[in-house]
């Protein structure tokens, strides 16, 4: 049975006739919603910190709204709030179709993980606005409301692994394999970087436990596999279950798939120190960082290749669905930054990139190519399964929101990679006479159109989304359950 | 090798116990050793505990987020150390919790900014960036000026910082709102704040009461000064 | 049986958390603390008395089918 084909073990493409009030899809529908609305709220937070680069009149001369305070709150609100809630959207729907049995733990834990998980990121997003921060990037909320984000993981634990126990099939599925090593690492991640003291139990200030060189040290291992696990791993899952869906075929190699899983999980781990090149970091930490991230290339490309090689045979189901376009444009993007990363983490790569633009346009070619495109094909497939649809609304306004989000991604990291190496470029020129050529401000004042740009391939992905947003509304709104065939769309495959 | 796997995957807890052991140990060899080789941090003399002026500052600098545009770490390399000063060392940092490295520079790099700029550059910048420089992109920050430090809150701070483990000694700990009041304000005697912190510059304040742009400017004036490059006890730092 | 496990299990859970938040807004000593325990408490009384109104949903709906048969 060495060569077991994941599609013989499971039927992924068969269509399950059991009655759907076996499974609890209140709470999938509930963060696929919340999932839209926090994807609405980061992308326009986005636009705002974009437009404060380009003109910083737009910080308003307020507290509350100034770059430094409200990047947090971009941050979080696309990466927790939008791709947590995605994330607790598609895994709570696998894994209850994937094992055939209801989601463990009843209405009342379901209900308790998508309102607590709610409440930490409103209260997470207050705090940054109101100036507590720990100011570590992606763990800045304080220690209690880490307290409280341990509390929910707990509980978001306890109903995945649950319901893996109940489940009905002997094999777990594939996308669960990446589901429990999101699960399991965030929980380890969470906990070993968010240590700290806090200056009373009635005041939301803390200190970490760690300092300097060893806080940088845990501080970017957690953060690389914040990347790692919460954006990769899990939104791998998310690919392993839904192409095969929207294909209509099984995965494409089983044996890669064994592989590339352990081989990923293994080696992200040593990736983080590629953040620390020539600081105070021990030499030693750094290169093993460089080395792993250069090795990492390998298990990324192979679930790229799984993907991607899931749909021979099927390629034109390309040309008749537009949120499978979605799905394998973002397995592209995923090949393309997890190339860039394992490149910009070589040491003298790393020197030039470091601390300018180009890091940021590779954060949004996976933030935006990869998670949030895995995100919106998913999310195009499973609204007309969850609402009972035959149909999206509008098969040519998703084919617009493609596009457009599409020019939206190359607008902003083209403009990223361009002021990036000049940035960096500059900082490092010399005239003939042996001294720097440009002051600091100089570089600053050169970044100004890329910024422009930037700005606008925000705002066009933006505009997307606001598209999807609608069509998924109208798509809820439309009465049928129609008897139609379902040509255009991925629930004909359900 | 992999005829095994149908064992792994048809047994959750094996599945999980596996996972759990294969993602520990990357981060035990990286993360472990940081704390037990010696050499991580080596000994630099100058580095002190911050002031009690220079923290209420260092936690005014973290709550704005000051960190997502400006780094604190000058790299080894040959335009950064001639653009910056000195690489830093991992002694420098010894005492910042959380540690404010950063990773992006939309604005440059503050490892050794302290003394580099007057006081009262440092004030006229914090009120209106673009007044002092035309290009810069930072926010303005006058609303530090209308706000008075918390004395019993930096008293609460510092007690914190020294049970997780930064030294500081009785005596720091019972001078925390003298030497406050000491730092901020100029016509203060400063030999018993520079007895108990050396080379903590005195910023004026308006006399009457301190504000959180006393203490920002307190702590960025500090940074990247405590050890001092010439003296030859340090020489063996030098590249 | 199972949901009304779950409904204790989680409404005790909750009620504790609301509880701490009380604690927590009545010696808050900065802005955020207090907001937080505030809200704490406040999603807590919503939470539970959710599952008040869930509960008495199902009774209702068992009751009507009951009714029907």
């Amino acid at each position: 049975m060495s060569d077991l084909a994941i599609g013989a073990a499971f039927p992924v493409a068969r269509p399950v006739a059991r009655a759907a009030e076996a499974y609890n899809m209140d709470v999938v529908k509930k963060f696929t919603i919340a999932a839209m609305f926090w994807a609405v709220v980061a992308l326009l937070l986005g636009v705002v910190l974009a437009l404060q680069l380009a003109w910083p009149v737009f910080n308003l001369g307020l507290e509350w709204t100034a770059f430094g305070r409200l990047r947090p709150v971009h941050t979080s609100a696309a990466i927790f709030a939008f791709g947590g809630s995605a994330l607790f959207a598609t895994s709570f729907y696998i894994v209850q179709r994937t094992c055939h049995a209801r989601l463990f733990g009843g209405e009342a834990l379901a209900n308790f993980i998508f309102w607590g998980y709610q409440f930490f990121i409103v209260m997470a997003a207050l705090s940054y606005v109101m100036g507590f921060s720990q100011g570590q990037e992606y763990a800045e909320p304080e220690w209690h409301l880490d307290i409280f984000l341990t509390i929910i993981w707990v509980s978001y634990g306890v109903a995945f692994i649950g319901t893996i126990f109940l489940r009905k099939e002997p094999h777990i599925y594939v996308a669960n394999w990446f589901f429990l090593a999101f699960i399991i690492t965030v929980a380890v991640l969470h906990l070993g970087n968010n240590v700290a003291l806090p200056a009373s139990f009635f005041e939301a200030k803390s200190y970490s436990v760690y300092s300097g060189v060893q806080n940088a040290m845990i501080q970017w291992w957690y953060g690389h596999n914040a990347v790692g696990f919460f954006l990769t791993a899990a939104f791998l899952g998310m690919m392993y279950y839904f192409i095969p869906k929207q294909a209509g075929r099984p995965v494409y190699s089983y044996r890669l798939s064994v592989v590339h899983f352990w081989s990923l999980i293994f080696m992200y781990i040593w990736a983080g120190p590629h953040h620390l090149h020539y600081t105070a970091l021990p030499d030693w930490a750094q290169t093993l960082g460089m080395v792993f991230s250069i090795i990492l290339w390998m298990p990324s490309w192979g679930g790229m290749i799984n993907g991607l090689m899931t749909l021979s045979g099927a390629w034109d189901k390309l040309r008749t669905d537009p949120g499978l376009r979605f799905s394998v444009t973002a397995v592209g993007f995923y090949g393309m930054s997890t190339f860039e990363g394992p490149m910009m983490s070589i040491k003298v790569v790393n020197g030039l990139a470091h601390y300018t633009d180009w890091v940021v346009g590779h954060v949004h070619s996976g933030a935006l190519g990869w998670v949030a495109f895995i995100s919106f094909g998913a999310i195009y497939y499973l609204v007309p399964v969850l609402w009972n649809r035959s149909r999206l609304y509008s098969a040519k306004l998703v084919a617009w929101h493609y596009w457009v989000a599409t020019l939206g991604i190359v607008l902003y990291i083209t403009s990223m990679w361009v002021a990036g190496i000049m940035q960096g470029l500059m900082w490092r020129a010399y005239d003939k006479f042996g001294f720097l050529q440009y002051s600091f401000a100089e570089s600053v004042n050169a970044m100004h159109p890329y910024y422009v740009i930037r700005m606008m391939g925000g705002v066009l992905f933006l505009a997307g989304a606001l598209m999807m947003v609608f069509n998924l509304i109208m798509t809820v709104r439309s009465a049928s359950t129609a008897v139609q065939p379902a040509r255009e769309t991925a629930a004909a495959g359900a | 090798m992999f005829i095994k796997h149908e064992t792994i995957e048809k047994n959750a807890v094996l599945l999980m116990v596996l996972t759990t052991i294969t993602v520990a140990i990357g981060g035990i060899v990286e993360v472990v050793p940081l704390f037990t080789i010696e050499t991580t941090v080596e000994k630099v003399e100058g580095v002190r505990p911050y002031s009690p002026l220079e923290l209420a500052g260092r936690d005014i600098y973290v709550r704005e987020g000051c960190y997502t545009c400006h780094s604190q770490q000058i790299r080894a390399l040959k335009d950064e150390v001639e653009r910056y000063g000195h690489y830093s060392l991992a002694a420098e940092s010894m005492y910042d919790r959380p540690f404010q490295w950063g990773s992006k520079r939309n604005g440059p790099d503050l490892a050794r900014v302290g003394g580099k700029y007057s006081n009262d550059w440092h004030y006229a910048h914090l009120i209106n960036p673009q007044s002092m420089v035309p290009e810069s992109l930072m926010p303005r920050y006058a609303f530090l000026a209308n706000r008075e430090v918390n004395v019993a809150k930096v008293a609460r701070a510092v007690r914190a910082n020294k049970t997780v483990g930064t030294p500081y000694s009785e005596e720091q700990v019972a001078n925390v709102a003298a030497d406050l009041a000491a730092q901020a304000d100029p016509n203060a005697d400063p030999e018993a704040l520079a007895k108990r912190y050396p080379k903590a510059v005195q910023v004026p304040g308006d006399g009457r009461r301190v504000t959180e742009l006393d203490a920002l400017v307190a702590y960025l004036q500090v940074l990247g000064t405590m050890v001092d490059f010439t003296n030859p006890a340090n020489e063996k730092l030098q590249q | 049986m199972h949901e009304q496990t779950s409904d204790l299990v989680v409404g005790l859970l909750v009620l504790i958390l609301g509880l701490v938040g009380l604690v927590m807004a009545s010696g808050a000593l900065d802005h955020a603390m207090y907001v937080f325990g505030l809200s704490l408490a406040g999603f807590a009384v919503v939470f539970d008395m959710g599952l008040v109104k869930r509960y008495f949903d199902r009774q209702d709906a068992a009751r009507q089918e009951g009714g029907h048969v």
